[in-house]
């Protein structure tokens, strides 16, 4: 029943056999290790499982391991390079963004895919591009702010 | 009844067709044991829930060439079955000439679920409170279905047969969704409230095409969708009927609402239901009155 498929995380492939009903998100954690990502609701609805598919926040619970081949994925673990915090990670940090943790990678991801398409977003435009993480602790002000202070540090051009 | 979502999915055995033909055959040979599955966030939540159990899963994101959004001025759009609702989003044709497509996806889900869940896969999911419906229904689109024997060609309006049922046979697969221009003069919307609940499920939505005549205030053609009101989602025939041909007048405008939300059949919270009815009706009608040129 177990099937060889190669997933690509982080810039790294790897060989995993896993059967065909694990999702995305149970082989990150518990055949890759890579706990950074977080299980909420498991329906889609809360958004801590968010890991960038392509470029594109999608819900890991909800995406089958097997059908998550041949593209590239990005978690909360693929940020940090070099022993750096990215950008939107510090900004975090440096606005009290961050309380519990929980909900924290997902919110990172939705946000960096927000600002690598759009590097300067409009508050309302931050807002909607979380839309789909929610937060139990914070009440979302300091998250909004991190997130636009993080795409004013690109102003000069660097892609952040 | 499964509130309850378990944390694994149910075993299964899948299967990742490269074609139509492939998928089609599968369907065939499995039967009511086999589920296609497109983007995976209403079929995976339903087995999580054991509420679906299917044997055999049949994967469709390795078909090509259902990904496709084509315009043309004479034949119109064509939105391949496993086009995500972010690409509807994304489609500057779409947003030009159907924009009402794209006020109701954007409505569905998350930016996340949006990624991932499909036209065809909402359709499909026929749930009473379909966003995309409306919208689909007052557009008058076709639907392309595809089996072993042929295929055939349907208008939206005879798919939905209940509450999540649809009218496919077995081995029978949604490719695409095909859409004539509107009438010239016409605009359109999407208005909708929803159940103030953490899933935010759409309460009543009403989609509206309105044209009018080349000269006056005449219309020429007005159509209402109406969703989330009735077991399926549906025409208003007799409120459209009220304001066809004539002129357009807010006292007209308000009966056709009326007699809109007599039309709706609510089964549950249908007071408050009908009431919205009316009042989005209104509110669909003016918007894209006050956008024609």
């Amino acid at each position: 029943m177990k099937e060889l498929i190669e997933l690509k995380v982080n810039g790294e492939a790897y060989q995993v056999s896993i059967e065909p009903w694990k999702t995305l998100l149970e082989v990150l954690r518990e055949t890759l290790n890579l706990t950074g990502t977080k299980e909420g609701c498991g329906k889609g609805d809360c958004g801590a499982c968010t890991v960038l598919l392509d470029g594109k926040p999608v819900n890991s619970c909800l995406l089958l391991a097997i059908e998550s081949q041949g593209k590239d994925i990005l978690t909360i673990e693929g940020l940090a390079q070099g022993g750096q915090l990215h950008p939107i990670q510090q900004a975090f940090i440096g606005h009290g963004a961050i309380q519990c943790g929980f909900c924290s990678p997902g919110m990172i991801l939705s946000a960096k895919a927000l600002l690598d398409n759009d590097p300067q977003p409009s508050e309302a435009e931050v807002r909607q591009a979380i839309s789909g993480n929610l937060c139990r602790c914070t009440g979302y002000t300091k998250i909004i702010e991190a997130i636009l202070a993080a795409s004013k540090t690109g102003v000069n051009g660097e892609r952040i | 009844m499964g509130i309850n979502v378990y944390r694994c999915l149910p075993r299964f055995e899948y299967f990742a067709p490269t074609t139509v033909e492939e998928a089609c055959s599968l369907l065939r040979k499995y039967g009511a044991e086999a589920k296609v599955v497109a983007g995976g966030t209403d079929l995976l939540v339903d087995m999580k829930r054991r509420k679906s159990l299917p044997r055999y899963l049949i994967g469709l994101k390795r078909i090509a060439n259902l990904n496709g959004i084509t315009f043309d001025e004479s034949k119109g759009l064509t939105i391949g079955a496993m086009v995500t609702l972010q690409s509807v989003i994304n489609s500057v044709p779409i947003r030009e000439r159907f924009g009402l497509l794209s006020s109701a996806a954007l409505k569905i889900g998350t930016p996340q679920v949006r990624n991932m869940g499909t036209v065809g896969g909402n359709i499909c999911n026929a749930s009473p409170s379909a966003d995309l419906a409306p919208g689909l229904l007052v557009l008058d689109v076709r639907l392309k279905l595809i089996s072993a024997d042929g295929e055939r060609i349907i208008p939206i309006a005879d798919f939905f047969a209940g509450p999540f049922k649809i009218a496919i046979d077995e081995g029978e697969l949604l490719t695409e969704i095909q859409i004539s221009i509107p009438p010239p003069r016409s605009k359109g919307c999407y208005k909708w409230v929803t159940k103030r609940t953490a899933v935010d499920e759409t309460l009543v939505g009403i989609a509206a095409l309105i044209a009018l005549d080349t000269k006056d205030n005449i219309c020429s053609d007005i159509r209402l969708g109406l969703g989330s009101v009735s077991p399926t989602p549906m025409r208003a025939i007799r409120a459209e009927e009220l304001l066809r041909g004539k002129r357009v007048e807010d006292k007209l405008i308000k009966e056709v609402a009326v007699l809109a939300a007599k039309e709706a059949d609510p089964r549950s919270r249908a007071d408050y239901r009908r009431r919205m009815t009316e009042v989005l009706v209104v509110r669909a009608i003016n918007e894209p009155l006050r956008n024609i040129k």
